[in-house]
């Protein structure tokens, strides 16, 4: 084989090698050399080895800020999971009368603009003039401060995130459910298997692969959380809503650029750990 | 016109929400393009004499009625030099003068910009001093010392933002409260358990619920006693008489059940403001925006006063924000630049552009006075009497009250960031959840460890 011959394939790929080195590589090799300085943006950055992971390890807002997204987990993904799921196996019935509409309302959220529906959020749950608080003091119940009190204000922007996510994961748990062979419910059917043992037995083992896809990808979304908390409470109050890419964003915009370089890592670390572990679980039923 | 509600608001910038919502897959590249810089040593800025002024500047401002406001004054600069170009832009400056000013890209020559963001970037900036230096001692000593860091003037001053203890006059009258008589923070107590003797459902002076303002306010308390968060080599000084005074009288205020705690003009404070609740806002002169505009039940009914001092005969009055103009050490034609804000600041045809009648301002711009005190004479009103403040002349009030403000330190570049800390324990404070000594000693070990170990 010539020379010129064993290079054109490097040559066709080569576009692409520049583009990634210049927007991918570089970049991330430059912020991994950031994270290991202190740089405000000006004047020249100034190397302090470890000692931006070290600040941030010993930091209690570090681990606030990955306390309350993984709270916000807890309130969103296992929820999510099940009633997703649920709704995505009553939206491929086709005996379900007007399915197009209900398909059309459940992905509707997910296709309206965050910041927006965000501000929509601050009008419903505000404590004194908002529409929630509203239809609890018709029934003689007192204000909330969903936005303004620490105890609600993590429910209250995980139910936001809750509305507007569901409809991605009906959409991905519905794709799954059409690789599911329509044959296999007819012998189970055939055989006298009930609605819920079909469900139980067959869909749900069935729909592993999608719904493990759908635990990565939700856990990189609520660990990487930023417009939400951002718009409706600015991390507050006292911080209970500075989730984990809030407080990333906090160190950017105070010029900490080195501090912020490290969060990243420190969170690609986590985020990386975390998807592991659910392909890890996924191979292990396959197995 | 001082600009915290902006500041406030421009967190929320979709732009930058935006940015961030990708911070981390994005931060390495975000940060790359930061680029670094070699820009160590500020330069003096000086200007020659030489003759007619001539070429082009661009110049950025807010948006909004200030921007119609200097951009007259602009014309005006323009008619008496007119060689002169100015490119007056509206920008929304907190979201990107820093960035340009770091980047190096598309800098303007000049640029409005808050005085807490000013020492945080001064290496970014000219050092005027050489051009201030015929004016320092016509200008509030407030302003000059949070333009200067390291003893070089790194803004040309603009507004000096008056506290003022606004109150309803008639709520006074009806309880027997003589508003000449309030004269210490004591009596402001004591003149609120008269007023609640006579309402028991007045909580009649306003504290913030708003962290970011609620810090803003507590500095202005400082600024009165000649303090602040940190002194000019950046060192913290909360652990101090001063700050445990005000937090002491916080406490007491709260115990006695004489506060409402809401957010600034936020529908809730809106209501306390106008049903009797409220009748003490001790706050920045740009409060008058209210009577005149938001509160329409009670327009007329409020009035202003100096602030009521911490001992007796103490300053009446600190600053709760303000802007100034600077001038980027990039800046193609910076001396074009200071000429114009000079003009506008310094000299009295661009003062009185700016603070006197206009399309915009009909009664003149009374949410500030100016920082050159010449300008600043109680006895030569800019703006006019306000109707909304019962025809008070609060530019006599501001002015008199402006005169005893204290001197105070460059605002530290992290101060914004520590309004995590001290902002948010001061709301303890209001809520009960913390004493004096807990806010100073917690908030101190954590602006200490987070913020100016890490400067």
């Amino acid at each position: 084989m010539t020379l010129s011959r064993r290079l054109t394939p490097y040559l066709y790929i080569l576009p692409f090698l520049l583009v990634f080195a210049a927007f991918g590589a570089y970049p991330l090799a430059y912020a991994l050399r950031l994270s290991l300085t202190r740089w405000t943006g000006a004047g020249e950055p100034r190397w302090i080895g470890l000692d931006n992971y070290t600040y941030l390890l010993t930091s209690p807002e570090f681990w606030a800020s990955l306390g309350n997204s993984a709270v916000i987990w807890l309130l969103v993904v296992p929820i999510q999971m099940v009633a997703g799921l649920g709704a995505a196996v009553l939206l491929s019935n086709a005996r379900l009368r007007l399915r197009g509409a209900f398909r059309v309302a459940f992905i509707a959220p997910f296709v309206t603009p965050l910041v927006a529906m965000a501000q929509v959020w601050i009008v419903v749950f505000d404590q004194d003039h908002g529409l929630v608080n509203h239809a609890l003091n018709l029934v003689g119940l007192p204000d909330v401060g969903w936005l303004t009190s620490t105890a609600w204000s993590k429910p209250t922007l995980a139910l936001l995130f809750l509305w507007k996510t569901t409809g991605f994961a009906i959409i991905i748990l519905l794709a799954g459910l059409q690789s599911v062979p329509a044959p296999v419910y007819e012998a189970a059917e055939i055989d006298g298997a009930s609605r819920w043992r079909q469900f139980w037995s067959m869909t749900v083992p069935l729909m592993r692969r999608s719904l493990s896809f759908l635990l990565v990808i939700q856990t990189l979304a609520v660990f990487q959380m930023f417009a939400e908390p951002f718009v409706v409470t600015q991390g507050g109050p006292f911080g209970s809503t500075t989730t984990a890419g809030l407080y990333l964003y906090d160190h950017i915009t105070a010029s900490d650029l080195g501090t912020g370089a490290a969060n990243s890592f420190l969170l690609v670390i986590l985020v990386f750990a975390l998807s592991l572990v659910s392909v890890r679980l996924l191979r292990a039923h396959d197995e | 016109m001082s600009t915290p509600i902006h500041s406030a608001l421009t967190r929320r910038s979709l732009l930058r929400g935006a940015a961030g919502a990708g911070a981390l897959a994005a931060a390495g590249g975000a940060l790359a393009a930061c680029g670094g810089t070699d820009n160590s040593s500020p330069t003096a800025l000086t200007a020659s004499d030489s003759g007619p002024l001539s070429g082009s500047i661009t110049i950025w401002s807010r948006s909004g009625d200030l921007f119609k406001v200097f951009d007259a004054a602009i014309a005006k600069f323009r008619a008496a030099n007119p060689g002169v170009t100015v490119d007056h832009q509206a920008v929304d400056i907190d979201a990107k003068l820093a960035n340009t000013l770091i980047s190096g890209a598309g800098v303007p020559d000049g640029s409005f910009w808050d005085d807490a963001k000013i020492a945080g970037q001064a290496e970014h900036l000219y050092d005027l001093s050489a051009l201030i230096a015929p004016y320092r001692d016509q200008i509030a000593p407030q302003k000059l010392s949070v333009n200067t860091v390291d003893g070089k003037v790194f803004g040309v001053p603009w507004d000096l933002n008056p506290g003022l203890l606004y109150y309803r006059a008639d709520l006074l009258e009806q309880a027997g409260v003589d508003p000449a008589g309030l004269a210490t923070y004591d009596d402001l107590l004591t003149a609120s358990r008269a007023l609640r003797e006579r309402n028991a459902q007045a909580k009649p002076i306003h504290l913030d619920a708003d962290p970011f303002l609620g810090q803003l306010w507590l500095e202005m308390l400082a600024n009165q006693q000649g303090t602040s968060l940190s002194d000019d080599k950046g060192a913290l000084r909360l652990d101090s008489p001063e700050y445990r005074r005000i937090f002491t009288w916080i406490k007491q205020a709260v115990d006695d059940k004489l506060v409402t705690h809401t957010p600034y003009l936020k529908p809730a404070d809106l209501a306390a403001l106008e049903d009797g609740t409220q009748a003490f806002v001790p706050w920045a002169i740009w409060f008058d925006f209210a009577p005149q505009t938001l509160l329409s039940r009670t327009k007329g009914l409020w009035r202003a006063a100096p602030l009521p001092a911490w001992t007796p005969g103490g300053a009446r009055s600190g600053a709760m924000g303000g802007s100034s103009f600077v001038i980027p050490a990039k800046a193609k034609n910076p001396e074009l630049a200071w000429r114009l804000y000079e003009f506008m600041t310094v000299k009295t045809d661009g003062i009185s552009s700016v603070y006197g009648p206009s399309a915009t301002y009909p009664g003149g711009l009374n949410t500030s006075i100016p920082a050159y005190l010449p300008a600043a004479d109680p006895a030569k009103p800019l703006f006019q009497p306000i109707e909304a403040l019962g025809g008070q002349d609060l530019w006599k009030v501001a002015t008199e009250a402006a005169k005893t403000i204290p001197a105070a330190a460059p605002i530290p570049a992290w101060w914004a960031k520590s309004v995590d800390y001290l902002g948010d324990n001061l709301q303890r404070l209001i809520q009960g959840q913390m004493t004096p000594d807990d806010v100073i000693a917690e908030s101190t070990t954590q602006i200490q460890r987070n913020l100016v170990d890490r400067a």
